[in-house]
């Protein structure tokens, strides 16, 4: 069917036609819903309120929890019992030698060496040397 | 006024400002129940010099919706695309479909804005103060979503009680 005319409404008949939508009644249970609610003891609320939990949270709330269980399934370390006990060890002991070094030797000079007056020469003869 | 006298006086208006933003039951039954419970919850919020008990539970309302059109902008996307199919086979829909399926297909901002001011009876400073803005883009929002329902229901002028498409 073609309409009867396809120029633009005036706001009087706009009016009219957006009258024509209706919206659905309201459902009665809906203030019993949110009264109930209200008036229920903490103890039964507790099982049906619901927080919003973001998901990366969630993520590692979950994650620290499988990490949790994992260690206390895993075998626990051997404990370190720690005993004191005195062990005599031989030791040996070394001699001190004490030896005079110089730092610095004087180097040798004939300074204040005095000519003898009176050369006495003496010969000594070794024991395999002929006579 | 105590929760329980606003959850009289108001629910089934936010309930139906919800549903024709989400044009889901089930979706505005959730979020009206929500946003009593969250003013239930720390009533302390209402700042009474900065609006009415109205305004502040349609903007929680609101707010709640936009969350809802946030996590499912995949479905929104789907009923635009249903919404061009039932413009062009319009004949043998009802008037009340096709308008509701024509407010729906406003921007968001727009049809939350017409919703609150045709539907809800709100004024342009309530519908401010509900979304959070200026007056003057208040207007803005309306007029350009009252322009594109005339020209979208044009072909549904009533003519004495038949109706353009019968």
């Amino acid at each position: 069917m073609e309409p009867f005319d396809n120029e633009e409404l005036s706001d009087r008949e706009l009016n009219g036609i957006l009258r024509e939508w209706q919206a659905p009644p309201t459902p009665t249970r809906l203030g019993k819903c949110i009264f109930a609610e209200r008036h229920k003891p903490w103890w039964r609320r507790i099982w049906t309120t619901s927080i919003r939990v973001p998901v990366p949270v969630a993520a590692c709330l979950v994650l620290l929890f499988l990490l949790s269980v994992r260690q206390r399934q895993a075998p626990a370390p051997p404990r370190v019992v720690v005993k004191t006990e005195r062990v005599e060890i031989p030791v040996v002991t070394e001699r001190v030698v004490t030896k005079l070094v110089y730092r610095e030797r004087p180097a040798a000079t004939f300074y204040g060496l005095q000519p003898v007056a009176e050369l006495r020469p003496r010969i000594i003869r070794s024991g395999n040397a002929p006579n | 006024m105590t929760a329980q006298q606003a959850f009289e006086s108001y629910h089934e208006s936010v309930f139906r400002f919800v549903y024709r933003l989400t044009r889901r039951v089930d979706t505005a039954e959730d979020i009206t129940q929500e946003c009593f419970l969250a003013f239930l919850r720390a009533p302390e919020r209402w700042d009474q010099a900065r609006g009415s008990i109205r305004t502040y539970l349609f903007s929680i309302a609101r707010n709640l919706a936009l969350k809802y059109y946030r996590d499912n902008q995949a479905g929104m996307q789907l009923d635009d695309d249903q919404f061009s199919r039932v413009i062009d086979l319009r004949s043998g829909q009802e008037l009340a479909s096709v308008v509701e399926q024509a407010v729906s297909a406003l921007p968001d901002l727009q049809k939350e804005a017409l919703v609150l001011f045709e539907y809800e009876g709100f004024t342009l400073e309530e519908i401010a103060s509900v979304v959070g803005t200026d007056i003057g883009t208040v207007k803005s929002r309306l007029h350009r979503a009252r322009e594109r329902l005339k020209r979208t229901l044009a072909p549904y002028r009533k003519v004495g009680n038949l109706h353009g498409t019968v």
